[in-house]
C-alpha cells in the first residue's frame, strides 16, 4: 500500500492548482489522473479566456493548462499517476485506483477530490449511434487530436460550450448546418454569440430535435419548433442532413466518488446536480475530504484553479504545513471567488452557494 | 492556429485491418482520422457504438485492446502494433 500525505483525484485545472498549492507549502502530493494527459478540460479549449489577470484572463486555455501541467511536473513535492483511475473511497480511508493495469491501494492522511464534471445527455431517438457527440468529445477530437470529427455538425445547446465549439469546427473548416436552443433566449455570452452570427450560422432558437437518424451513423436529424409550452409544434418539422450531432447541454458534477465517502449531498440546480456540501475552506462533511472545481458546482475554469488552490492551503496546513502564510492565502483565495462571482453573470451561481450554506446547518 | 507534435507515424492494426497513426493519439482519435467511428456494439440490441465523452466516463468506447475487452479507446493512447477489435457484447476475461 501507498501511503502520501495528500491525495488528489483528478489533473484538471482545480486538482493541478491544489496540488501545486499544497506542494508550495511543503506537503507531499500524489496527483491521479485518468486520462493520458492531465489538464481537464482545459487543455482542449483554444479560446481566449474571461476573469481577471490574476486568473490569466486573455490566455488560452490550452496554454493555461499546459503552463499548470509542466509546474506540477516539476516540483519535486508533487508526482503524477496518469492514465489511472480512482475507483473508490473506503470508510477506514484507504483508496483503491487502476494503476498500470493492477488494482493498487493507496492511503493519504487527506483527499482533495478534484473528478470535474460530465457532460449530459439528451432523450432521443437515435442518440445511441456513432456521431452523437459530447461538445468536449468534438474540442477534444479537433483540438487535442488534431482530427476532425465530420463535415456537417448540428449542434444542440447555445450556452458559451454549444456557442465556442461551433465557432471552433467553423475555423477547422468543419460546416455547422445550425445551432439549436430550446429556449427563446441565446445563454451564452454576447461575444461567442455574435462571432457566430457573422460566421453566418444560423441560432435557431425555440427549437428541439426529434430524432436523429442514419444507417449506422448519423446521417440527420429532424428538428422542430416549439410554442410557448415548449411543446413540438406539428408542421413545423426541419429536416438537416449531418454527419455529427453535437450535445452542449450542461454538465453533471462527477460525485460517485464523494457519495461514496459518505459526504453529505445536496441536490442544488443552480450548480447543476447532487453536489457534496462544503465549507468556506471547501472540506467537505467528512472530515479530511476537500473538494475543489466543477465537482461541487460546474462553473468556469478560473474558479476552478482558485478553488483548487483554496482547498490545497486548507489540506497542507491541516498538516501542520504553512502556519503563518496558510491563513492569509486562504483569505486571498476567498476574496478571489467573491469577486469572480460578483456581478450579473455570477447570479446563479451565489444563488447555488446560498443554498449550499443552508444545507451546512 | 494550432500546431500538432505528432512525433513518428506508427502502425497497429484494427479488426486485423492496418491502419496509421501518431503515439500522441488516443486509440479512438487514430480510427477517427482512419474513418472508423462505429467502435462496438451494444450489447442487448446489438446496435453499433460510436465515441461520446472522450472523457473516460461514459463507457461508449469500450473496445478490445490486445484481447483484453472493456477498454476505454478514448483515454488510451495508441502504441505500435496494438491489436484493437470492435467489441461485441459485454466482453470476457480471460486470465
Ligand atoms: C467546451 C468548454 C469550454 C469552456 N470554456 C471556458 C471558458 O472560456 N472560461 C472558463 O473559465 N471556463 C470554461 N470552461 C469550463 C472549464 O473548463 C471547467 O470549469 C474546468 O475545467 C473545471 O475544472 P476541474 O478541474 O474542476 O474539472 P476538469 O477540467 O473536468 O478536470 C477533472 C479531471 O479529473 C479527472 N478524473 C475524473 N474522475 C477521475 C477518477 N475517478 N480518477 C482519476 N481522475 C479522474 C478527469 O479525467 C479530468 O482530467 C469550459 C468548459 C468546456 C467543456
Amino acid at each position: 500500500m501507498k501511503t502520501i500525505e495528500i491525495l488528489v483525484i483528478g489533473g484538471g485545472p482545480a486538482g493541478l492548482c491544489a496540488a501545486i498549492s499544497a506542494a508550495s507549502l511543503g506537503a507531499k502530493v500524489l496527483i491521479v489522473e485518468r486520462d493520458e494527459i492531465p489538464g481537464g478540460q482545459l487543455v482542449k479549449q483554444t479560446h481566449k479566456f474571461f476573469g481577471s489577470e490574476k486568473q490569466y484572463a486573455g490566455d488560452r486555455g490550452i496554454h493555461i493548462g499546459q503552463m499548470l501541467v509542466e509546474n506540477a511536473q516539476n516540483d519535486p513535492n508533487i508526482e503524477i499517476w496518469h492514465a489511472s483511475t480512482v475507483l473508490s473511497i473506503y470508510e477506514d480511508g484507504v483508496v483503491t485506483v487502476e494503476h498500470e493495469e493492477k488494482h493498487t491501494k493507496v492511503k493519504p492522511e487527506k483527499i482533495i477530490v478534484a473528478t470535474g464534471a460530465a457532460e449530459n445527455f439528451l432523450g432521443f431517438p437515435g442518440n445511441d449511434m456513432p456521431g452523437v457527440y459530447g461538445a468536449g468529445a468534438v474540442q477534444t477530437l479537433m483540438n487535442v487530436a488534431g482530427v476532425m470529427p465530420a463535415k456537417r455538425v448540428l449542434m444542440i445547446g447555445a450556452g458559451n460550450i454549444g456557442l465556442i465549439v461551433a465557432y471552433q469546427l467553423k475555423q477547422a473548416g468543419v460546416e455547422v448546418a445550425a445551432v439549436i436552443r430550446r429556449s427563446p433566449v441565446i445563454d451564452g455570452y454576447l461575444v461567442h454569440a455574435s462571432k457566430i452570427q457573422r460566421a453566418a450560422i444560423p441560432i435557431l432558437t425555440r427549437h428541439t430535435i426529434l430524432h436523429a437518424y442514419g444507417d449506422g451513423k448519423v446521417e440527420g436529424a429532424v428538428i422542430v419548433k416549439v410554442g410557448e409550452d415548449k411543446k413540438p409544434i406539428p408542421g413545423q418539422e426541419i429536416d438537416i442532413k449531418c454527419d455529427a450531432i453535437c450535445l452542449a447541454v450542461g454538465l453533471s458534477p462527477l460525485t460517485e466518488l464523494c457519495w461514496q465517502a459518505g459526504c453529505k449531498m445536496a441536490y442544488i440546480s443552480e450548480l447543476s446536480g447532487h453536489v457534496p456540501i462544503v465549507d468556506d475552506n471547501l472540506e467537505t462533511t467528512v472530515k479530511g475530504i476537500y473538494c475543489a472545481g466543477d465537482v461541487s458546482g460546474v462553473e468556469e475554469a478560473s474558479s476552478a484553479m482558485v478553488e483548487g488552490r483554496l482547498a490545497g492551503v486548507s489540506a497542507a496546513l491541516s498538516l501542520g504545513y504553512g502556519k503563518g502564510a496558510a491563513i492569509g492565502l486562504q483569505k486571498e483565495a476567498q476574496k478571489e471567488l467573491r469577486q469572480l462571482r460578483d456581478g450579473p453573470m455570477g447570479n446563479h451561481i451565489r444563488k447555488g452557494l446560498a443554498k449550499m450554506e443552508h444545507n451546512r446547518l | 492556429m494550432l500546431d500538432f507534435e505528432r512525433g513518428e507515424k506508427i502502425f497497429f492494426s484494427f479488426n486485423g485491418q492496418e491502419i496509421e497513426a501518431y503515439p500522441t493519439e488516443t486509440i479512438a482519435a487514430a480510427l477517427h482520422a482512419a474513418g472508423v467511428s462505429k467502435l462496438g456494439e451494444s450489447p442487448e440490441l446489438h446496435r453499433p457504438r460510436g465515441l461520446f465523452c472522450a472523457i473516460g466516463n461514459c463507457s461508449s468506447c469500450f473496445m478490445v485492446v490486445d484481447g483484453k475487452p472493456n477498454m476505454r479507446v478514448c483515454v488510451i493512447n495508441v502504441k505500435p502494433g496494438m491489436c484493437v477489435e470492435e467489441q461485441k457484447g459485454k466482453g470476457e476475461l480471460n486470465y
